[in-house]
């Protein structure tokens, strides 16, 4: 469970986070819904462990945040952006080994985890090659299976189809719903309506740095009487806005 | 090494040494440009000794025969070339100087006076120049035959003219010529390529790291920060070590290609390269913590690049006042200043000198460094303000 208590973030005079609070339950997952600038890659870094937040903390599954942030990123897997992070000259393999090795990992483990994970991502083909020469969809497999690869109980996806074509965006959308089936925990920002309705159970609206709402789909929907996310975003930033 | 810096150690030098451009500036070049500069120098100086030993091209212009002319043509080191237009013959270089023999010259001779030798020459050729020198000394050795028997006719023993018999002979066991250059180049290049030789490393592991966007993914592994930088920092080091050696193995190629540029018999005992060793691995400990940090600050590789190149024009500063400064004799307060201090060391072993207060004050000076910018890249590194500046 993921629980965020008025976490905050200042960067001098600007407020890119304000005193934000929500909760994800076991196994769900929480759309982060928000403008550009928002907030949700500041909250998401926080999160990971990358910021350190000015004010607040959060316990990710019985550690704290401030207190713990080695055991919390032992927890976690990210997916950061579209642009997918990868090593060019080293292969596929090797780009995901590394990252098992840095969360402490054995090689043999590591190996157990890659041969299954090129299965499951058909990526027998060209998992010994170097990533250099990978087309996008290639590299977005890797990058998911390097996210993965440690088996965390939590995943963060900080808008990880923006940029990618209809093919690309089909990979991440099938790999985070076989996470959810897993019962992983995930935490996905996005500023796609659509994205977020199809793969989230809960939602939070960010905006300006504040959280202005946070709920199920359903009781959004009903809340506002109105079965379009997108005219319930329009109207509730809009507000805010005015 | 802890476990995580050696898993990042080990990963950044494999992927550092399959980069095409790692692997040309910091192998391949230091490599070649040594002998590169020795073939040069070479072919330039060849052509000046060869020219030296062959005979020297004049073109003529007396009025009558006289003893000088005779003289000249008999002379072996002497070619005398027929021109009816000496200044197109000097322009082209066909007759390197012109030698114009005054009027009734065996007449003045003989009665005192003092005829009239005009050397023409161009003195923006080198090899005009030269063979204005040459002419000279073979002139004056005909003046000379002349003076001896002016003063055989006087009665008088030539010898007078030398009262001193001046002999010199050199102290140095070795080298000589060869050794005050190789003493001149090597702690340059030494201290140089182990200051510089990580900047493309440092540039990769850190702007590069940005570029890629695969640090925030590194970041939120379970290895902490500190672990990740000295992996990091390790590997630079390494780079900085490799491109060293690989100047040096470039030198020892430029003492065979061209064995007068550095002086064949300048070794180096295993004392001496223990010592240079040690303070250049110093200067590498200390140049990639920072080279690091500044790769780190920048937001790309570009500008990585633009803050990392004044590093190498900041090294030029001491090592070119340094250049001439005697081995035996560098002054103590050397030895306390920065980078002067690793190049005073090198020139002292070079000449056999080893001072042991003089390598543990720099040595001493060194780790203050290398802590103090190790500290600097530490707190860079985890500073957010740094590390997301993009």
């Amino acid at each position: 469970m993921i629980e965020v208590k008025n976490i905050s973030k200042h960067f001098k005079d600007v407020v890119a986070v304000d005193n934000i609070s929500f909760k994800v339950e076991e196994g769900k997952v929480f759309g982060l819904l928000g403008e550009n600038g928002a907030g949700k890659t500041t909250t998401l870094r926080m999160l990971a462990t990358m910021l350190k937040p000015s004010t607040g903390t959060a316990n990710i599954r019985g550690y704290d945040l401030i207190q713990e942030p080695a055991d919390v990123r032992g927890e976690i897997g990210i997916l950061f952006g579209g642009e997918t992070g990868l090593y060019d000259r080293l292969s596929a393999r090797e780009n995901i080994e590394y990252f098992g090795l840095l969360n402490g990992m054995t090689k043999k483990d590591i190996s157990v985890q890659i041969e299954k994970l090129s299965r499951s991502l058909e990526m027998e083909d060209y998992i010994e090659r170097r990533v250099g020469k990978f087309s996008k969809g290639m590299k977005q497999k890797v990058a998911l299976a390097r996210s993965i690869v440690h088996n965390p109980s939590i995943m963060f996806f900080d808008e990880p189809t923006s940029g990618l074509d209809v093919t690309a965006v089909r990979i991440v959308h099938k790999f985070i719903k076989e996470l959810k089936s897993e019962g992983k925990t995930i935490i996905f920002s996005s500023h796609s309506m659509n994205e977020v309705e199809k793969l989230c159970d809960e939602v939070g609206i960010i905006h300006k740095g504040k959280m202005i709402e946070v709920t199920s789909l359903e009781g959004l929907k009903e809340k506002f009487k109105e079965e379009n996310l997108e005219e319930i975003f329009v109207s509730l930033v809009g507000e805010k806005n005015e | 090494m802890n476990k995580f810096t050696k898993i990042v150690f080990k990963k950044e030098i494999m992927d550092t040494f399959r980069d095409k451009k790692t692997i040309f500036s910091s192998i391949i070049i230091p490599i070649i440009i040594f002998p590169l500069i020795a073939f040069v120098i070479g072919l330039g100086s060849s052509d000046m000794v060869k020219e030296s030993k062959e005979p020297v091209q004049i073109a003529l212009l007396s009025e009558e025969n006289n003893g000088l002319e005779m003289f000249l043509k008999s002379n072996d080191n002497v070619n005398i070339i027929k021109t009816k237009d000496y200044k197109k013959t000097l322009d082209k270089l066909e007759a390197k100087v012109v030698v114009k023999i005054g009027e009734d010259f065996d007449e003045k001779i003989k009665n005192g006076e003092k005829p009239e030798i005009n050397l023409i020459y161009d003195d923006t050729s080198q090899k005009s120049e030269m063979a204005k020198s040459r002419i000279e000394q073979i002139i004056l050795s005909y003046t000379n035959h002349i003076v001896v028997k002016r003063l055989e006719n006087e009665g008088i023993n030539p010898q007078i003219l030398e009262p001193v018999d001046i002999k010199s002979s050199s102290v140095s066991k070795e080298g000589g010529t060869g050794l005050l250059l190789f003493s001149m180049l090597l702690p340059f290049m030494l201290t140089i390529w182990s200051a510089v030789g990580g900047i493309p490393a440092a540039t990769d592991l850190g702007a590069g790291e940005k570029e890629r966007q695969t640090l925030e993914p590194l970041l939120t592994t379970k290895a902490n920060r500190i672990s990740i930088l000295m992996g990091k920092y390790f590997t630079v080091v390494l780079a900085g070590i490799i491109a060293t050696t690989a100047s040096l193995i470039g030198f020892l190629i430029a003492t065979k290609i061209n064995p007068e540029f550095l002086g064949e018999s300048a070794t180096l005992s295993i004392k001496s390269i223990a010592i240079i060793t040690l303070v250049c691995l110093e200067m590498a400990l200390a140049f990639s913590s920072i080279e690091l940090a500044i790769s780190f600050y920048a937001r790309n590789f570009k500008e990585a690049q633009t803050y990392l190149s004044p590093v190498s024009i900041l090294l030029m500063v001491p090592a070119y006042l340094t250049m001439f400064v005697d081995g035996r004799a560098v002054p103590e307060y050397y030895f306390h200043i920065p980078i002067i201090n690793t190049i005073g060391i090198i020139k002292e072993v070079i000449v056999s000198v080893y001072d042991f207060k003089h390598i543990l004050i720099t040595t001493g000076w060194n780790l203050v460094y290398i802590a103090l910018f190790l500290m600097i890249t530490v707190k860079m590194f985890e500073k957010e303000t740094v590390i997301f500046r993009n």
